[in-house]
């Protein structure tokens, strides 16, 4: 046999169970407005997508890479604040040229923010992105004039979607929205999984065993962990457009530092490194917080409790759920 | 001639210790030189400072005529300056050859392409092939790095560093904690490799520095105190003085 060519541990081919689950899944959801038609769960599904991307672009930077960030959520923030800020004040009906503008715009302050960040590792970097999370966060939270304070951003019109002067439909209609969201949603899960099993994502696997040994191997560490980032980061930011359309509205709350942890417990929740793990923490989190909140007030209480039950028992979340219960099977 | 490697008055202090002391040193394109030295000579500091882990303090470091004094390490590794650790130093999570497939595609270039596989990347995975079959890891080589026994961890943290096809190897006790069987194994391993390339090794067990060195270097308090073949370091007075101290 000859097999110069194949590498341990990727097998070939396809695997028909796996591909079918992923065509069920994105065709049960993609029907789900039709059938159902529950706009409440329409908007909660948009939701725990939109969140989903935004962890996973966080698994992307702790689970791929090693390094931690506290508040991730700071980048969809910046993301959402320029997408409606074009939106409201430049031109009402670009709906690609915002979303562009945001991500770029993300883009250029998450990237001097990264270079700073590379340069130290380990707890250092995770506490420089809370300092500069908090940082973003007050800036808009205090600039009245630009991001409306407290109050938030107001006024954000409902652009339509167009593609190819082909017109799909109003943001502002919530199964536009929702079937939106799952479009570029699946796009961009399948990209960052590509991205992920390239010699790029082997990179920075390598990065997150062993920073050290990754430099004797002659890996420019600082760069790939800022390319990394980048990726992360602009990650976010296409969750943080997506989350503006969808809203019509952002607050400084959402990037605050409580939720930021949100989005680490969402991580965790589903579990490092899988990609797909982040999505279902997502989901989990926003629906134990939207169930939990619609019979006491302090959900963040039991919200904790579970967290913590997950960290004590399954600490390798979600993911790692079907490979405890094997064990738990053979004693 | 220019030598492969060589240091002039290298210097390195941690707080007022120097740890590292004016040492000149040279190698050349082949052979087996070493490094010993009571504990605390500075010899791992010196391989620290050769292969860019940390900063000289002064003096300087040529490669081939060229000075690479303080240049990042990831650099170094690219000219051909490959190391291994007293303790391993191994990507832990990922297989046996993945370990030493991502040490081959930092050496033959190709990280950046991000939406093609890692399959991809054709002869990066044929000189691993390659290498996983001249050191017998054909049977480990889909297990997870951190599952394997403590000797073959030694044997891949030499692996690594032969990955990137280096000319000169630093290798810092890589028998330390091994058995007299894998010791041999490994032995054979080195002397090999000295064969082809210049590989550079610190050790404490004599009998074996004595048996596969080409060339000896004795450090002492930073400083290089005899310099020679092994029959010159065994018969030289200041090392048997700076092993056993000395007589009243």
């Amino acid at each position: 046999m000859n097999n110069t060519t194949t590498i341990p541990g990727i097998q070939k081919g396809y695997y028909p169970l796996k591909i079918l689950i992923i065509i069920l899944l994105l065709l049960g959801l993609g029907l789900f407005p039709f059938i159902s038609g529950n706009r409440f769960y329409i908007s909660l599904i948009t939701e725990m997508m939109i969140y989903g991307l935004l962890a996973m672009s966080l698994d992307v930077l702790l689970g791929y890479t090693g390094a931690l960030s506290f508040m991730h959520n700071a980048y969809l923030g910046i993301s959402a604040y320029v997408v409606g800020l074009f939106l409201i004040h430049i031109s009402p009906t670009s709906l690609w040229l915002a979303c562009f503008t945001g991500i770029i715009f993300t883009s250029l302050v998450a990237l001097p923010v990264g270079w700073v960040q590379v340069r130290t590792g380990g707890l250092a970097f995770a506490l420089l992105t809370l300092a500069f999370g908090m940082m973003f966060h007050t800036i808009v939270w205090k600039w009245y004039g630009v991001t409306g304070g407290d109050d938030g951003l107001m006024g954000m019109p409902n652009p339509d979607i167009s593609l190819f002067g082909w017109n799909l439909g109003n943001t502002g209609n919530p199964v536009t929205i929702y079937l939106f969201t799952l479009i570029i949603v699946t796009i961009c899960f399948f990209l960052t999984r590509r991205i992920i099993n390239s010699p790029f994502g082997a990179v920075l696997e390598a990065i997150r065993e062993n920073e050290d040994r990754a430099s004797f191997v002659g890996i420019n560490v600082r760069m790939y962990k800022l390319l990394g980032w980048m990726l992360a980061c602009i990650l976010a930011s296409i969750a943080g457009a997506l989350f503006i359309l969808y809203k019509g509205y952002i607050g400084p709350s959402t990037m605050s530092a409580f939720a930021g942890a949100g989005v680490l417990m969402m991580v965790l929740l589903g579990g490092l490194g899988s990609l797909w793990g982040a999505f279902v923490g997502a989901a989990m989190f926003i629906y134990i917080q939207d169930y939990i909140s619609t019979m006491s007030e302090h959900w963040e209480i039991y919200l904790g409790l579970v967290v913590i039950f997950l960290v004590l028992f399954l600490p390798t979340g979600f993911v790692g759920l079907g490979e405890h219960l094997k064990r738990f099977r053979k004693g | 001639m220019v030598e492969l490697l060589c240091t002039e008055n290298l210097c390195r202090s941690f707080g007022g210790v120097m740890a590292t002391n004016r040492v000149c040193f040279s190698v050349d394109n082949q052979g087996l030189t070493s490094i010993i030295g009571p504990n605390g000579a500075g010899k791992t500091t010196f391989i620290n400072i050769v292969t860019g882990k940390i900063g000289a303090s002064s003096g300087k470091i040529f490669f081939k005529g060229k000075e690479i004094t303080n240049k990042p390490t990831h650099e170094l590794v690219k000219m051909g300056i490959c190391r291994t650790f007293q303790i391993n130093s191994i990507f832990e999570n990922l297989s046996v050859f993945e370990n030493l497939r991502i040490a081959r595609q930092a050496k033959d270039g190709g990280s950046l392409r991000i939406f093609s596989s890692k399959q991809s990347l054709k002869t990066v995975t044929e000189k691993t092939w390659d290498l996983v079959e001249r050191l017998g890891l054909k049977d480990l080589a889909a297990r997870p790095a951190k599952n394997l026994a403590y000797g073959d961890q030694r044997v891949l943290e030499v692996a690594i560093a032969m990955a990137g096809d280096p000319e000169i190897l630093f290798l810092d006790e890589p028998t330390a904690g091994m058995s007299p069987t894998e010791t041999r194994q490994i032995s054979k391993l080195i002397k090999g490799l000295a064969n082809e390339i210049c590989v550079v090794l610190v050790e404490h067990d004599m009998d074996l520095v004595m048996s596969i060195s080409d060339r000896i270097t004795v450090l002492q308090y930073g400083c290089t105190i005899a310099e020679g073949t092994p029959e010159e370091i065994r018969n030289n007075e200041q090392v048997r003085e700076a092993y056993l101290g000395k007589e009243e």
